[in-house]
């Protein structure tokens, strides 16, 4: 097999797999793996402290779950006003 | 003595399970119906011996080379935007700002499929396309419940709840599967939503969890904080159930 396409199918291969990982762990909704990654660094920077490290974590994980709901019912809601 | 989060591991693993594999169900069903069981069979079974590799392989190897904070850090990262896509999902859902799953009409759309594609396709004893459909059905319904089993698995580090865990995805796919082949048709009646958003609170809180042990967080009280984050975060939900569902009635309502 020539080299050319040799390289074609190793780049597809490569481009298949990260594709499928990124579907898998980010999907459709970015602003939940970007929130998860925050939320780490937050409780990371919180984690000395006894209290708030635990209620800036829960908030942050509330705050991301309304955020993300708000966001997926945006177009329904634009359309509607 | 069997522990508090062991149990609530059991529940988790074995609803993500059942939920994956009633999808996958219907995947098999379509194509075992259309184009015949063999092939059905043999695709199915090819890709959970596949899944059972990684799990044993994959699982086992990070016990043993991956020191504890690390693992506490991926899989708690790993389940907390699994929870989170999982919880969203079904919210919407539920308030009707999304369509509901609705394996029927899943299933009609592969039967169409799969029947329109019948001639020409066959090798021999095997029928290519009900074995790729079936394998690749399977593989990707279960690398979702193969990340589950591995995370809940390692939190711990150790042997013993990684096999429970994988324990309990065993059991909740035979389960499915054994209802699956007595009705012989796509298991509409199963309350997919609901264990979606039961699912995503355990999911969610578990990842909080171990993400937070990872990085050094306190926990107050323990593990037994685990029951107090899952009040926490099923309040949440159904708050916020509550209110969309009320905000799309009223979409609904001014639409009409």
């Amino acid at each position: 097999m020539p080299l050319d396409k040799t390289l074609s199918i190793v780049w597809k291969g490569i481009k298949s797999f990260f594709t499928f990982w990124k579907d898998f762990l980010v999907g459709d909704s970015p602003i939940l793996a970007l929130g998860a990654i925050i939320i780490l660094c937050i409780a990371y920077l919180f984690r000395g402290s006894a209290i708030l490290a635990p209620v800036f974590t829960i908030i942050l994980v509330l705050v991301l779950i309304t955020f993300a709901v708000w966001q997926k019912t945006k177009t329904r809601r634009h359309a509607h006003n | 003595m069997i522990d508090q989060s062991a149990i609530l591991l059991f529940i988790t693993v074995a609803l993500a399970s059942a939920v994956e594999a009633t999808e996958a169900l219907t995947i098999i069903l379509a194509s075992g119906i259309t184009r015949g069981w063999r092939s059905t069979f043999e695709g199915a079974l090819l890709a959970l011996a596949c899944l059972a590799v990684i799990v044993g392989v994959a699982g086992t190897a990070l016990i043993y080379y991956v020191p504890l904070y690390a693992l506490r850090i991926a899989v708690g990262t790993l389940l907390l935007i699994f929870g989170l896509q999982w919880l969203t999902k079904a919210i919407l859902r539920q308030t009707g700002f999304k369509a509901p799953h609705d394996e029927r009409d899943i299933y009609d759309k592969q039967v169409a499929t799969l029947s329109t594609e019948k001639k020409g396709i066959l090798h021999g004893q095997r029928d290519s396309l009900a074995f790729a459909i079936s394998f690749k059905g399977v593989l990707l319904e279960g690398m979702e419940v193969v990340m589950i089993v591995i995370s809940f698995g390692l939190a711990n580090g150790s042997q013993n709840q990684l096999e429970t865990a994988a324990l309990a995805a065993l059991v909740a796919v035979v389960a499915m599967t054994v209802v699956g082949a007595v009705v012989a048709k796509p298991l509409t009646k199963v309350p997919e939503n609901y264990m979606k958003l039961g699912v995503g609170n355990l999911l969610t809180v578990f990842g909080l969890f171990w993400m937070g042990e990872g990085v050094g967080v306190h926990w107050p009280l323990g593990d037994i904080f685990l029951l107090v984050l899952l009040a926490i975060i099923f309040l949440a939900t159904l708050g916020l159930i509550a209110y969309f569902k009320r905000v799309n009635k009223s979409i609904t309502e001014a639409e009409l």
